[in-house]
């Protein structure tokens, strides 16, 4: 289990040094300078470049970079010289993760719920109504379901705070927008693996048995139908983590989605990059902790994992 | 008064052409404390019928029924009426704890404390012979023997407490060892707790062992029923006159002994193929070590032994599928390493598997599946030139219909595909041909079809052919030689006759005690050893010292040596030269059990 860990920790750094290494490259392939503005004159624009070694080589730029990194500096923002990209990264995320983490869990517990539901019910309409309703929260767009929760809510009927943190009813509408696809995503594998894993022998034998249905359901098959559905929450909860730009922007809220958006507007090199760095290494944190849950669920993998570190 | 009464029961599933019936008014009726048979082929409508009695037949099925009653009352699954099924390891939880199964099967039974419940659980797992219950409640399904698990599944359904048990094929995946433990364990079980038994089984020789009264279904109906005597020394229908000649192997027994004769060459002694000390342990401990074994040319010898004794790893070795940790392999008197055994033996040794299926693309027909195994081995072009003759040759020998051959795998039945697979095999001529368990996935009488082609065709073309089952009827009836495996090891190989007559170590000897035969005199009459937990495989000595009746001191520390007399050579100290004393020249062995 440790070797393996440690495999997929050390990939997990190879494969963020090439997705610096690209981004650094593909952002300055943006054209203009970070200090272009109407009303700056050319010498200007260039001495501020010149102060931040913008003038450099390509390479030489990188190379800094790097080295920087390494040394776990993410420089300054090229936009606002006080604010650090880490101070940046610092503040925005617990709004995003906030957002987030709700976010997840509501679309787990509904998810989790409605595909049950749409597996055992054994009224047609239930399960016909659950259905559709999976297919079409997975089928709009969230910018657009963003939007018309927004009209609906806020606009018309005045019921929820339309932008902003402030109260836990300022959380409902932007983590309904973000949850309603995974969590159509997550009832339907419900739905599908409880539906595969009902039709088993031990399913039967658990019958034979004399076990309650509800029993049966929760405490034998559920069980073995979460281990697909959690390969799909993982790189889920990564996408929540790191924030929506689209929800960010369309609801105000001060996340790192939107501060991303605003960095390539601005073209602010470092902290585009910086952002990068840091949603690569929570993706890939996130899939690393799911993989190893996933093989400490399963008891063939859990028992092959003790073997190998005894 | 009867424990099971069931009255004019039909089941038919709605198909788009009408319902199906697959239980055509069926009635049975089980006295209390008795063991009655269900026999029938597969798709006779048995389990259909029984999982009817349960009232799990599904959503899907149609069930009618005048009557069915366990113990006067309806039946209840789990209260009055518990079932066990053919695999074990799918009708146990894979990811919930064996102890957790009972228990909750104990608690659903009965209101009682976790505490009462789990004392329960070890007391049930004590009654089906389960050393150290403790343990084995805190282990997962996986880590448990085929065996055991039956066992396991056995006692959750003891502790539903029901007035009769059903057993749907309860030992038909397990093989002859632990089939007759398992059988001789459900006799115990029921004498013990009074439950009566329905044994549901497509093997005659399992229900003559067992049961006294039998049900012989067939297409949904019941076509015969009386007490075991009357319907194996009497029978009355057609069909169970073929089921019981099927059982027997019919008269193709003695038509394998006289066929020998117009045979133009007898199986020669020249060998063909020999392996020496070979030697491939895996992590888990499984494999073969120091096994050596002489296939002749044109003979069928037979590899049998227990799951997990290395049958299938040997065979891999053989054909270059495996590389071996050490040892040697000589073809024709040269050794070949396994680089060289890759390269020529490819068109020399084949291999039939078990599954036909998986084994053929699925997108190739017959034919063209036949054209790339022959011209793999034949390159140039004169030879390509013969190949559709060839092929056409292959299939009349096959019995392919030249319809069946332009189709692809997926249209086929089961028997057909492993026809497919023997004429893939036979196509290249080969001197050899490995089949493993070649006939375990196919029902009675397909099995019985390609059993007749395998021994048929050995006969015409006169191969050499290394058989691997677990089925000792099967093996009896086709090889001319056989090869008891045990823990990676030969123990005893010779002759078909004598091995299965006169078996002389003690591991074949329960190996053949444990065989039913479908007569109930002679069936009742099956040994078992009983399971030891714990002591597996020796690896120091005799692999057999753990659980041999006969150990002597030396069996655990030392090998025993091959010691030959004739035809037969034995691997067990009970023969040695050291163990029996100076023998004068004219000293004719023995069985020394």
């Amino acid at each position: 289990m440790l070797r393996y860990t440690w495999k997929r920790i050390l990939t997990g750094i190879i494969s963020l040094f090439v997705l610096v290494t690209v981004t650094f490259f593909l952002v300055r392939i943006i054209p203009g300078s970070p200090f272009q503005r109407g009303g700056v004159s050319g010498q200007v624009v260039e001495a501020i470049e010149q102060e931040y070694g913008l003038d450099e080589p390509l390479l030489a730029q990188y190379i800094h970079y790097i080295r920087n990194i390494l040394g776990g500096d993410l420089g300054i923002s090229y936009q606002d010289p006080a604010a650090n990209v880490a101070d940046v990264i610092a503040r925005a995320w617990p709004v995003t993760a906030s957002v987030g983490i709700t976010a997840l869990a509501v679309s787990i517990i509904a998810g989790t719920a409605a595909g049950i539901l749409r597996s055992v019910s054994r009224r047609r309409p239930v399960r016909e109504f659950i259905s559709a309703a999976g297919m079409m929260s997975a089928g709009i767009p969230s910018f657009a379901a963003a939007v018309l929760l927004l009209l609906v809510f806020s606009v018309k009927l005045k019921w929820l705070p339309a932008s902003g943190l402030l109260t836990p009813a300022h959380y409902i509408l932007p983590v309904t927008a973000l949850s309603l696809y995974p969590a159509a995503m997550v009832s339907r594998l419900v739905g599908n693996t409880l539906d595969a894993e009902l039709k088993k022998d031990y399913v039967v034998f658990a019958r034979a048995k004399g076990l309650g249905e509800k029993r049966i359901i929760f405490t034998h098959a559920l069980k073995n139908a979460y281990l697909p559905v959690l390969n799909y929450i993982g790189p889920a909860s990564a996408s929540l983590l790191t924030g929506s730009f689209v929800i960010e922007s369309i609801f105000t809220i001060p996340g790192l989605g939107r501060e991303f958006v605003g960095s390539i507007t601005n073209r602010d090199y470092t902290l585009i990059l910086g952002l990068t760095v840091f949603m690569g290494a929570v993706v890939i944190l996130v899939n690393l902790v799911t993989d190893l849950l996933c093989a400490w669920l399963d008891p063939r993998t859990r028992r092959a994992y003790r073997g190998e570190g005894a | 008064m009867s424990v099971l009464e069931v009255n004019n029961l039909s089941v038919s599933y709605p198909a788009e052409s009408g319902a199906s019936e697959i239980v055509k008014n069926i009635s049975i009726k089980v006295e209390s404390g008795e063991i009655v048979g269900l026999v029938g082929e597969s798709g006779s409508g048995k389990s259909t019928a029984m999982l009817a009695v349960m009232g799990l037949a599904g959503d899907g099925a149609y069930v009618q029924y005048d009557k069915i009653t366990v113990g006067g009352k309806a039946p209840v699954p789990g209260k009055n009426v518990a079932m066990i099924f053919q695999d074990s390891l799918s009708c146990l939880n894979p990811s919930v704890k064996i102890g957790r199964q009972i228990r909750e099967t104990v608690r659903a039974r009965r209101r009682c404390s976790r505490k009462e419940a789990v004392a329960r659980s070890e007391e049930l797992l004590d009654l089906v012979g389960i050393r150290n219950p403790s343990l084995r409640m805190r282990q997962y399904p996986f880590e448990l023997s085929g065996g055991m698990r039956q066992r396991v599944v056995l006692a959750i359904a003891l502790a539903c407490e029901p007035e009769l048990i059903i057993a749907d094929e309860p030992t038909t995946a397990l093989d002859a060892l632990v089939q007759a433990q398992i059988l001789l364990l459900l006799r115990r079980i029921v004498r013990e707790t009074k439950t009566s038994l329905i044994l549901v089984s497509h093997d005659m020789s399992v229900t003559a062992s067992m049961c006294s009264r039998l049900y012989v279904m067939h297409g949904g109906r019941i076509e015969e029923s009386g007490t075991a005597e009357e319907i194996f020394y009497s029978p009355v229908r057609e069909y169970t006159k073929q089921l019981l000649k099927d059982a027997k192997g019919g008269n193709f027994h003695r038509k394998r002994r006289t066929g020998r004769a117009d045979c133009r060459e007898l199986p020669g002694e020249d060998v063909l193929l020999k392996m020496e000390t070979m030697t491939k342990v895996f992590s888990e401990g499984e494999g073969i070590r120091g096994f050596s074994l002489e296939i002749r040319r044109k003979e069928i010898l037979a590899l049998v032994g227990e799951s997990g004794s290395g049958k299938t790893t040997a065979a891999r070795i053989l054909t270059g599928m495996l590389k071996e940790d050490e040892g040697t392999l000589y073809y024709h008197g040269h050794a070949m390493d396994r680089r060289r055994r890759m390269a020529s033996l490819a068109g020399r040794v084949q291999m039939v598997f078990q599954d036909p299926y998986a084994s053929l693309n699925p997108c190739l027909t017959v034919r063209e599946t036949l054209t790339e195994a022959l011209a793999a081995v034949q390159r140039n072009r004169e030879m390509q030139d013969t190949l559709p003759e060839k092929i056409d040759k292959m299939l009349e020998l096959t019995g392919i219909s030249q319809d069946e051959a332009d189709r692809y795998p997926r249209e086929l039945s089961g028997g057909q595909r492993q026809r497919i697979g023997i004429a893939r095999a036979l196509i290249v001529e080969p001197e050899l041909i490995v089949c493993d368990e070649a006939l375990s996935s196919l029902d009675a009488t397909t099995r019985e079809q390609i059993l007749e082609l395998i021994f048929r065709l050995q006969r015409k073309i006169g191969f050499a052919c290394l058989f691997i089952s677990h089925d000792m009827h099967i093996v009896r009836r086709i090889s001319d030689r056989i090869g008891v495996m045990y823990g990676g090891r030969i123990v005893e190989t010779g002759p078909t006759e004598q091995i299965c007559s006169d078996p002389w170590h003690p591991y074949t000897k329960q190996l053949i005690e444990a065989v039913p035969e479908p007569d109930p005199v002679r069936a009742a009459r099956i040994k078992a050893v009983p399971a030891k937990d714990g002591t597996g495989v020796c690896t120091t000595g005799c692999p057999l010292a753990g659980r041999c009746g006969y150990a002597l001191e030396c069996c655990g520390r030392e090998v025993p040596g091959r010691y030959s007399f004739d035809r037969r050579e034995i691997s067990c100290f009970l023969y040695s030269g050291k163990h029996g004393g100076r023998r004068s020249s004219d000293y004719r062995m023995t069985s020394q059990i």
